[in-house]
Order: C-alpha cells, then structure tokens, then sequence
C-alpha cells in the first residue's frame, strides 16, 4: 500500500475512534446530567431545616414598662410588637428595637388592666381584663407605598376589635377560653374558683326578616374528673372544647349546639396520670396538641370506633422536652407544632413527627414568643429582657421518607394509610404525598399491559417467524410495526371512549369470550385433526394455519356478544358489575385495568413483537435443519432450539417493552381514571407515577413540597428504568454467554 | 446412464425428478441403489445436484417452500415420498451431519441425547449409555469424557464435526447423510473424521457428498458421479477412480474440470 494512502487510512481510523468516543460519552453524560437536574430539584425536601439569629437586643425602656404578655410579628419579619398589662400595643423594628408606634386598647367597661392574653390564628389576642371582661383583638399589617415620601415602602397596622365578651356573675374566673367565629358566634368558657363551670354562648339567631336577634345562653356545670382542669382550648370556631386534668385525662366537649354543651367523651390520656399542663388545636382545628407534665408533645384527633364511637386516640408523638411542657401552639399556617419549656421552644411538624428546630436563648427563659403567619421567623422574649429574632429555613417540614413511602396516619383518617391527594378545596388542606400507591400503580398498569402483550407478541413473533410463510411474514411484520407509530394519545382517546364504556357494556361477553376462545380453538384443532386426512385440507396446513383459526376466533368471540348479556341476565342476576360488588365487595371502576392491559398492551405489543420476531428469524438455519434432521417436530425444534437461542432477544424486547409500559404516560393518564388507590384488583384503575405528574406539575407552585414531590418521583421513575434495564442487560449477556455463538 | 448394484440395497431410488421453485429442474431422473452397510461417496462438479440427491433422502428438501419431486425412493423397500409417509418417522432412520458443523448451544452430553429426548426418552441410564456409546463411536469419547456438562459450543472444529457424527448415531439410524462433512475442517481434524466414518461402516449405511475426490476414494466403498443431475457413472470405488467408463468422469477424477 502506498505509505500517502496508508497514513490516511490510519487518519481517519483515528477521527472515527475520537468522534465515536466522544459522542457516545456526550450521550451518558447526558443522560448523567438529566438525572442531576432532576435529583437536584428534588434534593432541598430532604434538607434539615435552618436557623438563624438575625437580631438580638435588650429592650428599651424596659424598667417602665408593665408585664409583657403577648407578643406579635408580621409576616415579613420586619415590624414586632408587644402587648403589656396596661393594655399598650407598642410596635418595634425587630432588626434593632427602635420603637415605631404606640397603641391603646381600651376595654369597653373602662378597666385599663390586663391579667392574661392568648394568641391564636393570624395574630388574633383573647385577652383577659381585670374585671373579668374578655376581649378578642386582631393586629393587622398593611405594606404600602407612601407617596408624600418618595414612594417609600411602610407597613401601617391597625387594631381590629373583633368581639367582647361580659364579666361573669361568679366574680374572677381561674382559666378563660373566648373565641368568636366569622359569623359572630362568640363562645366564652369560665373556670371558677369554686369548681363551677361556665359555658357561655352568643349566637345571632336569623329572622324571617332579616335582622338578627342576639341570643345568649349559659350553662353551669359540674366537672367530673379526677384531677382538676389544668389546661383549656377552644377550637377558632368556638365549637370543639377540650380540658386536660392534672391526672392525666382530656375532656372532649361539643358546643355546638347553643344551649345544649355536650361532653362527648371523658378519656384517661396517660395511663401514669401524668399532668396535662398545656392543651391547643393544630392549624384547621381537627387535632388536639397535649403537652403534659413530663415534657412530652403528642397529638389527638377523634378516630371512629366500631363499639364505642367517636375515640379519642394518640395519633402523633413528637419530639419532646425534658422539661414539663409550659405552652403548645400550632402553626398559622400548616400542621406544625411549637412547645415551650425551660429548654427551649422546639418546633415540630405534626404529620411528618419531624423535629426541625429548637430555639434557645442560653440561659435565659423565654417569657413570650411569637412566630410570624409564614412561619419562617419566631421572636423570643427572655426574661433578662433581650428580644432574639429568629429567621426560620424549613422548606418542607411536612416531607420526611416515611410520609413520602410509609403508611402516615392523617386527620381525619380512620387508620394509618397510604395516600396521594396533593390539594383539595380549602386553605388548611393537609397535602397527603405519598409515592407508595403510585409506584404501586405503576408496577400494577405495567403487569396487567405486560400480562396482556408478553404472550400475544411473544407466540405472534414465533408464529410468524417459524411457521407462517416467508410472504406472509413479509405482510405481518411491517404492518405491526406500523402499530408502534400510532400516537399514544390516540390509543389511550380511543380505550377512554370507545373500548371503556364498550367493556362496561359488555362485560359478560368478556368474560365468555375468554373461555369460548380457548375452548373453540380447542375444538377446531381437534376437528382439524380428523379434516387434515383429506389431502387437499393437509396443503393449506403448512404456513396458513391462521386461515382456519382467525374464522374460528371471531366466531366465538361473536357467539359470546350474542350470549353474554343472556347469561349475565341468567347467572349475575343481569348485571355482573353489580354482583361482583355484591358478592366479592369488588368495586367496578370503568377506566380499569383491563382497558389498561388492553391499550398499553397494543402500544407494548410492537416493540417486543418486532425484537423477538428478530432474534428468532436470527438463530441459524442450520440449528433448524440439525433439529428437523434428527426427527424433531417443527414445535419441538422452536421449544427446545429456536426459543434458547433466540432467548437473550426475546428477553431484551420483552424488557424494552416493560421499560415502554413503566414510563408509558398519555394512555395511562387518559384511561386509569387516576385514582391513587393501593388495590391489585383488575376492575380497579391506578395512578401511576408518570401520569402523576403529568396531571400534577402545570398546578404544582415551583419549588413547593409538591413541586419537588413531583421531581422526586421522576427520579424514582428514572431508577425503576435504569434498574429494569440494567437488570436486562446483565441477564441478557448470561443468556448470549449460554445460548449465544452467533 | 444407470447403475444398480444388487448388493442388498437399503436405498432405492427410482427415475428421480427434482424441481426448484420456478420449475427449475436439478436432478433429471436418478435411478441409483446404496447398499446396506456401505459407504457410498457421491462426487460432481459444483451444482451437479449431488447435495440435492442427499437431501431428497430424508427428505430435508421439504423446508424449501415450492419445490416439487416426481419418482421414488424407497427405504427398506417402502416409498419415502409416499402419502403416509411419517417425515419425522424418516428422519430417524435416516440421519444427517452437515457441511457446517452445527451442536446445538447446550451441553455436550445434551446435544448427544436431543434426538432421544425429541422421541419422549426419559431414562437416564439409557441416555448415559449411549452418550458414551455414541461418543465412542465418534471418536470423541477420550477428549470429551470429563467435560460432558460443557457447552458444545466450547469444543474446536473437528470436535463438533464428530459431535454431530455422534449426534447422528445416537438415535440409532439405518443411514447417515454426510453433505461434505470435511469441507470446513483442517487436515488433521479431516483425517480423523475419515477415520471416524471408516469405523461406522460396520453397523451404518453412510451417504457422503463430497468435492474431495483423494477422500471419497480413501472413504467410500462405491462413487457415484453426477453431472448437471444426471448420474454419468457408478460403480465401485477402486473401479470407478482406477478405471472410469465413461470420458466425463475420467475428465473430472482427472482434473480437466470441475
């Protein structure tokens, strides 16, 4: 070879080897890289939650000033303020304490003192006067753009007076609970000295012509408990009341009728007869938060029980103090929960049983606290008088591995489950998240499509390759593989609303159908067997087997539309989706599997048809030929040579097409009906995880729990596949290394 | 011209027509008869229908879609090719090692017993009988005996050559069809297949296709020489290479073509 032509040659080997290397490492770094994206997005839900001081300073003036008793922040961490016992409402920059504004509240009856005050909600105080009278204030913040100066950026805040409620007639009470709903409805809850217990409520009652007439009723009771009240909540609503006793029990009162308080349930809480020293409600008012004597934080909702009703139950046990628990609050604005005892206030989210933060100022106890309506910051007043500013990073304080994978026990939940329901109608929507049902409906959706089209593409590929004739074959393949280039989204429009209701209708013909085929085909070997005697009859044999058997096919399948609807009339009483859920409690959903094994299976079938129809056309003539030589049948010849041969393909196409159904979204998402359901019956649909974000992530806030939720599922997703597929590969090399030469 | 040795013939075939797809004709009416217990050599040119002859006698010529076959063969005086004729009944008297060595991937020791096997054996004792049996006889016995369990995929050229000759007799046929079993071999795994089919002589009829003229006259006890599907000579080997009757073979055994 001529040296000129000879360095050439060695040239372009060399560009081809760079230009190979390159591009197939472009290719898994792509892939590597679409992976950390996804990841990425997903990784902050299982960031641990942050805290940072960003002021901290003594109070000014502090001497003067009158016992603290409440304490309050906007949501923008900018402006604080305190309430003292005189009554004042003094606002302060929360960076540096420089006073802003100066309010007073006046009780209606003239008395300028406090006792107490309570913070719930969104920055609404109850607050208890020293003559007994009980008012509820609301502070509200208001940013604006002040135009006389330079459009500056300043927050007005105002004092809404939202209710009052009268001195009692037995003189001071102990403890006092108010709560006034948005209709006006004022409950107002006494404890007494004396052990006598007043309900108080004011209702305005609707007239035939409109104006309403205020109606008010007491209620003096007696407490039958062991121990005595030691702590007191009142639903926002005024309507669900519990008391906690010294000796360990909790009280559950309905109010909700105006004169007539019903204690629905007295419940030993703690079987030690631990005291119960602080009771409130988690955000939507279902749960109740107990702090008890022994530092331990735990919440309750009523859960349904078959012998005596509505129960009380221990739900959630969060993270506890070592100290007795002094005071719990829930969260304005989701299911977390902040205790307060001498070690600190530790933040808690409900739901999760997450412990995200404690907040400690050294040595120094926390008299009062407030956290801000976002819940991204708390304010801590000590009682040295230093005021610390906490900035709160707690992205997703509701997402933990187990709310994401195990059963979690959610309000209102008769049991612990597995649920996905990631909005609904009202602001305090607890979102449930769980990935196990819909990993669920994946593996589910994947194994009735994969039951339906392993089979049918697997012996139509044997079919067609070893026993069907060469002109044949040149028809049947490309018009199958013409089947995969259907859109998805026409096959799933088309099982949604034509072979959905088509099912429904005429589910009993189904079921025929699936036993008169067989039995059929059955049968017509058997006569074929005797027929095939006739000479003429044995030519048609060879290769155009499916002439004889597509008649009989559609035959019985016709014969059972035509029977179908008698014999559900005869044996299922004319309906069989009722009976089913008569006799078995199995529901009939009309988007179900079988429409799903149906439509993913016609999407599946192709791929895994064409594979294997490949490497069984692929195993050598000459295998054929030294099987058929040694008095092999043709059948014998594909079972015991053709199939182990062409095994490794078989099993590649069949994964591919398993891979296909697991990530497989339009048809899923337009014919499962999208119930996130945990249940393998086959009248049933799912929620698998790709049509899961298809129909979640246009709704889903960016870089919210959901949001990242969805991220992560793509990411489970991704390594269902890459485990499906490396799993292939490796047993697909054993079955070439074993069966393979060729 | 024809040929008939009446020396216990086991084959018959009698005025023989072969038609590819397309009416195209490859044998044009054999008569010709292979003796019991024989080697029997066919020679020719390249599409001289000699591999055709073979194939016609256990009938693999079947699998060719549209091909056609007048005249008659018998086997043990019964036509192969007639109505009631069980193909896979025929395959296993009469077996087939082909030109291109082909085990199937499995063991060594399955590839022996697959014939059984296909016929419904389950006896173990039988099966291990006859591996060593057919190995034996195959002359394979000695360099595979430890590794029975093996894949046959892992032997070399003349081994698996042999192992298909074992495969073969492992069902106990009454013929054996060689379509030129050497041609992809080497010399020395050549001589020992020879060697192998000399030592089946005694309890096999062998049919041997072959381009190698020096190993159709080491091997085989009759030749017989087609050209262009008809049979021009046959006879017995030392006569037909010695002393040939008719010029064509003389022409071809002589080297002038082919």
């Amino acid at each position: 070879m001529n040296p000129a032509f000879l360095k050439k040659v060695k040239r372009n080997d060399r560009i081809a080897r760079w230009v190979i290397t390159v591009g197939g490492m472009a290719i898994i770094f792509s892939v590597i890289f679409i992976l950390i994206l996804i990841a990425e997005v997903s990784l902050p839900l299982f960031l641990s939650p942050d805290k940072d001081l960003h002021a901290s300073f003594q109070l000014e003036g502090r001497a003067a000033e009158e016992k603290i008793l409440a304490m309050g922040v906007d949501e923008y961490l900018e402006t604080g303020y305190r309430l003292d016992q005189a009554g004042r409402v003094n606002f302060f920059n929360i960076a540096d304490g420089s006073a802003i504004d100066s309010l007073q509240l006046v009780s209606d009856t003239g008395s300028r003192r406090l006792i107490t005050a309570q913070t719930y909600g969104r920055l609404n105080h109850m607050l208890v006067w020293d003559d007994g009278s009980v008012t509820i204030e609301r502070v509200k913040f208001f940013p604006f753009f002040d135009e006389a100066d330079d459009n500056q950026r300043s927050i007005r805040h105002e004092l809404e007076h939202r209710a009052i409620f009268a001195p009692p007639s037995y003189g001071l009470p102990v403890k006092t609970m108010a709560r006034v709903n948005d209709e006006g409805r004022q409950v107002r809850v006494d404890l007494f000295r004396s052990g006598i217990f007043q309900i108080t409520i004011i209702e305005e009652e609707e007239s035939l012509f409109g104006a309403g007439e205020r109606v008010q009723e007491s209620h003096q009771l007696e407490i039958d408990s062991v121990g005595e009240v030691t702590a007191m909540t009142l639903s926002t609503d005024g309507i669900k009341l519990y008391l906690g006793t010294s000796k360990g029990e909790i009280l559950r009162w309905d109010l909700s009728e105006i004169d007539h308080p019903v204690l629905e349930e007295t419940t030993q809480a703690f079987l030690d007869q631990r005291e119960i020293t602080a009771l409130n409600m988690v955000f939507g008012d279902v749960s109740l938060i107990v702090g008890d004597q022994q530092g331990g934080v735990s919440t309750w909702f009523p859960v349904r029980d078959a012998d005596v009703g509505w129960k009380l139950t221990q739900i959630h046990q969060l993270h506890g103090h070592a100290h007795a628990v002094q005071d719990v609050q829930p969260s304005p604005h989701d299911k977390s929960v902040l205790s307060i005892a001498a070690d600190g206030i530790n933040v808690s989210h409900m739901t999760s049983e997450r412990f995200l933060v404690n907040i400690a100022n050294g040595a120094e106890k926390i008299e009062a606290f407030a956290q801000s309506t976002r819940g991204n910051g708390i304010i801590t007043l000590s009682d040295h008088g230093t005021v610390q500013s906490w900035k709160l990073d707690i992205p997703h304080p509701e997402v933990s591995l187990k709310t994401l994978f195990g059963k979690v026990w959610y309000e209102g939940y008769p049991e612990p489950t597995w649920a996905w329901q990631s909005s609904a109608g009202t602001d305090d929507y607890e979102p449930k998240l769980s990935l196990t049902p819909l990993i669920f409906g994946t593996l589910k959706g994947t194994f009735y499509a994969m039951l339906f089209a392993v089979p049918l593409a697997i012996f139509g590929a044997i079919y067609t390759s070893q026993f069907a004739r060469p002109k044949f074959k040149g028809i049947i393949k490309p018009a199958v593989e013409v089947m995969a280039a259907i859109p998805t989204v026409i096959i799933g429009f088309l099982a949604a609303l034509w072979l959905a209701p088509l099912i429904e209708r005429s589910l009993g013909s189904m079921f025929l159908s699936l036993i008169l085929v067989p039995a059929a085909l059955m049968l017509s070997i058997a006569l074929w067997q005797g027929a095939r005697k006739l000479s003429p009859l044995k030519q048609v044999e060879r290769g155009y087997e499916f002439l004889v058997i597509a008649p009989v096919i559609v035959l019985a399948v016709a014969i059972a539309a035509i029977l179908g609807p008698g014999l559900e009339d005869w044996l299922f009483a004319g309906d069989l989706k009722q009976w089913l859920f008569n006799e078995t409690g199995t529901r009939y959903d009309p988007r179900n599997c079988i429409i799903i094994a149906f439509a993913m299976g016609f999407a599946v079938i192709p791929i895994i048809f064409t594979i294997s129809e490949d490497s069984l056309s692929n195993v050598p003539p000459s295998l054929k030929a030294a099987s058929l030589a040694l008095g092999a049948s043709r059948w014998q010849t594909v079972w015991r040579v053709i199939l182990p041969s062409a095994s490794p393909g078989i099993f590649a196409g069949t994964m591919i097409g398993f891979g296909r159904a697991v990530g497989e979204t339009m048809i899923v998402l337009m014919a499962t009906g999208n119930t996130a359901i945990m249940d393998l019956s086959i009248f049933n649909g799912m929620r698998p995880l790709s049509a899961n974000i298809a129909v979640e992530i246009p709704e889903a806030p960016v870089d919210g729990s959901l949001y990242r939720t969805l991220f992560l599922s793509a990411v489970i997703l991704f390594i269902m596949t890459f485990i499906v597929n490396t799993v292939a590969e490796i047993v697909r090399q054993r079955l070439r290394a074993k069966y393979g030469r060729f | 011209m024809t040929a008939v040795i009446n020396e216990n013939p086991i084959i018959q075939v009698n005025n023989l027509k072969f038609f590819y797809p397309g009416d195209a004709r490859a044998l044009h009416g054999i008569d010709l008869s292979f003796p019991e217990k024989n080697v029997t050599a066919l020679i020719g040119p390249s599409g001289c229908g000699k591999s055709t002859l073979l194939r016609c006698l256990n009938r693999m010529n079947d699998l060719i879609d549209g091909c056609r076959v007048e005249g008659e063969i018998t086997l043990e005086g019964e036509n192969i090719y007639g109505k009631n004729t069980d193909i896979i009944e025929l395959r296993r008297r009469v077996g087939m090692v082909f030109q291109k060595s082909n085990p199937f991937p499995k063991s060594i020791y399955e590839n022996v017993i697959y014939g059984l096997r296909i016929a419904g054996e389950k006896d173990k004792k039988l099966f291990d009988e006859r591996v060593e049996k057919s190995l034996k006889a195959a002359a394979l016995w000695d360099e595979v005996k430890d590794r029975l369990q093996e894949s046959a995929l892992g032997l070399s050229g003349g081994q698996m050559q042999r192992l298909c000759i074992a495969r073969a007799i492992a069902v106990n046929p009454k013929v054996i069809l060689m379509d030129e079993p050497c041609s992809a071999l080497d010399p020395k795994s050549t001589a020992r297949v020879e060697e192998t089919i000399k030592d089946l002589r005694d309890d096999f009829t062998i049919i041997i296709v072959t381009h190698n003229m020096q190993q159709a006259a080491r091997v085989s006890d009759h030749t017989a020489f087609l050209f262009e599907g008809n049979l021009i000579e046959y006879g017995l080997t030392d006569q037909l290479f010695v002393k040939p009757q008719v010029k064509q073979t003389e022409d071809y055994i002589t080297g002038r073509f082919g």
